[in-house]
Parts: C-alpha cells; structure tokens; sequence
C-alpha cells in the first residue's frame, strides 16, 4: 500500500509533462524586450494546417503578459510580400535583418514537432509538441522552451462504452487548439521559465 | 490509508485536464483569436473576421476603450487584402498612434501605400 501511495505522489509530481530545466533569465531581462515579433512556425508534424492554427494562439497570451505583439497575420502577409513563403526560410533568416524589417525588440520561433492523435479502440491520444525560442534584436538567445501536452479522453469513470464513445468523439475532432493553448499558458504564463512580465503588464500593476 | 491513495488516484487522474483555458484579462479581443483560426481554416471566413473587428474596434471606440495590440493593423491588412488602401491606411496609422512600438512597420506600410496610390491611383467606384 505504501508503494502504492509513493508511485501515485510521484505520479502526481510529475504531472501531465516533464519538468523542464530552470533557466538562467539574465538575458531576457538585459534585452528587456518591449516589443515581439510573431514568426509563422516551422512545421515538422504531418498536418499542414497546423502552423495557421498555431500562429492564431499566439498573439494573446504574450500580449496579456505585457508585451506589444505585431499583428501575426499582417506579420505573414509583409513576409510574403518579401517572398518569404517558407517558414523554414524565415527561421534561416538572420534575426538582427528579421528585426529590423519590423522594427521588433525580439522574434518568438516556434517548431511544431508533433501534432498528431493515436487511435485505438478504446482509446485516443492527441499530443502536440512544441519549441519556443525567442531570439534579440542583436542576435542574442533570450529564452526557449519545448512543451508537449497529451490528451486522452476516457478517465473519467464512464465505464467502457463511455470510453469508447468519447475516443470515437475524439478521433472524430481531436482538440488541437485546446492543447495548444494550454501549451502556451503552461510555458508563457505558468511554467518556471515563464516570461517575466512586459512593460504594458508592469505599467498597469506596479 | 486507503482514503489517501484513492484522493490521489483522484488527483492523479484529474492531472491536467482541470486546468481552464488563458482567459484574458488586460484587454478585450473581440474574439479575434476565434476569428483568427476561423479564418485560416476557411479562407471564406476572413471576411467575417473584418466585419467582427469592424464592429469590436467600434464598440471600443463607443466606450472610449484602448483597443489591444494590432487589432487595428489586422483590420487594416484585411482592407489592403480586399482593395481599400485608403482604409488600409487610417487603420495602421491608428495602429502607430495607439502603440508606438509598431511604429517603424507601420510607416514603412503607409509610405508604400502612399507611393503606390500615386503611381496606380485606385478607381473611384
């Protein structure tokens, strides 16, 4: 029993994702950023739609923290007139010339290295895995993370059949942008290495 | 003993799916992220996405509110996507004035506009 009590607290411990590396903040906060640039993701999963869907999630919970977000889609419409189609083009781009083409303090990259769901019978398991970097103006790595979030439906008591419908409704509209928004709170706004608050944030709260 | 694990069976179970959604709380979006995604899922909701910010920006205005970063340069895109530089226009500069941070993007923006509306003014309709 005791075993059991000790394998269910780490369980909880842990959580739904692995704890990640406090990180040393000194150069975020010497760049203090005022301003970010939103870059389209690179996009490794097989799901084409999914660098869109990602970009929408995006602005709001960085601008609820303080910051200036230029407009993501106005962003990939400039972009493109430059004949940057390719965010894998983009992210080869050299940040200071990204920057200075906005006018940004600092560009968020992000890769999307899973956005998929499992399926069996009983159960289904969406999972979308994610690498945020943000990058200065002069170049400079100020922050990343990588986040991955797992949903499975089915825990909730309803017995077999219960579970078997909800892994159908599942797999019938697996709920990316809900755990894409979770991922984003979790490494923007919750985790150890969440941003430090932005200017409009510390204006507003002093 | 059995109580204690069967809370944390609970709590375990529980795990991250209790947790709510970022709900904003410094400015009001006028659902542009939901209108956002609609609208890169089909192209033909974009649309909807310039009516809704239309009447967002609006309503803020009405009540005298500070509209969130680049809702106004969003809207503004989307009339330059449809063919209307001059209202292209009034919205990035409304874009600069409110943030000053999207200065320098803004007026690369308007100058263009500018100078392509001398050499191609645009058909009165």
């Amino acid at each position: 029993m005791k075993n059991t009590i000790m394998a269910l607290a780490v369980m909880l411990l842990a959580g739904c994702a692995a704890q990640s590396v406090k990180q040393d903040m000194s150069a975020f906060q010497a760049a203090a950023p005022r301003s970010i640039l939103v870059v389209p993701a690179v996009n490794k999963s097989l799901d084409v739609d999914a660098p869109n869907y990602v970009l929408s999630t995006l602005p709001v919970p960085l601008a609820e923290k303080g910051y200036y977000v230029f407009p993501v889609n106005t962003t990939k419409y400039v972009l493109e007139q430059e004949g940057m189609y390719e965010a894998d083009r983009i992210h080869n781009q050299p940040t200071e010339s990204l920057a200075k083409l906005f006018g940004a303090d600092a560009v968020l990259y992000v890769t999307i290295n899973r956005w998929d769901a499992q399926y069996s019978f009983i159960a289904t398991t969406v999972t979308v895995d994610f690498d945020y970097r943000m990058v200065s103006k002069d170049g400079t790595e100020i922050w990343k993370e990588h986040k991955v979030m797992h949903y499975s439906p089915g825990n909730n008591n309803s017995g077999l059949i219960g579970a078997i419908v909800s892994a159908a409704i599942t797999r019938a509209a697996p709920n990316y942008i809900h755990l894409t928004q979770q991922a984003n709170k979790q490494v923007f706004v919750l985790g150890q290495n969440a941003l430090p608050d932005g200017p409009y944030k510390l204006k507003k709260s002093p | 003993m059995r109580f204690v694990a069967l809370a944390l069976i609970a709590l375990a179970l529980g795990g991250c799916k209790s947790q709510p959604i970022y709900k904003p709380i410094y400015y009001n979006w006028g659902g542009y992220e939901s209108m956002l995604y609609a609208g890169y899922k089909d192209p033909t909701k974009m649309e909807k996405m310039k009516l809704g910010l239309e009447s967002h920006i609006a309503a803020m205005d009405k009540s005298n509110q500070k509209i969130a970063p680049g809702l106004l340069a969003e809207l503004g895109t989307l009339y330059l996507q449809s063919g209307s530089s001059d209202k292209a226009i009034s919205m990035y500069t409304r874009e600069r004035d409110t943030w000053p941070e999207s200065k320098g993007l803004m007026d690369t923006m308007i100058k263009n506009l500018e100078r392509r509306k001398q050499a191609h003014p645009e058909v009165v309709q």
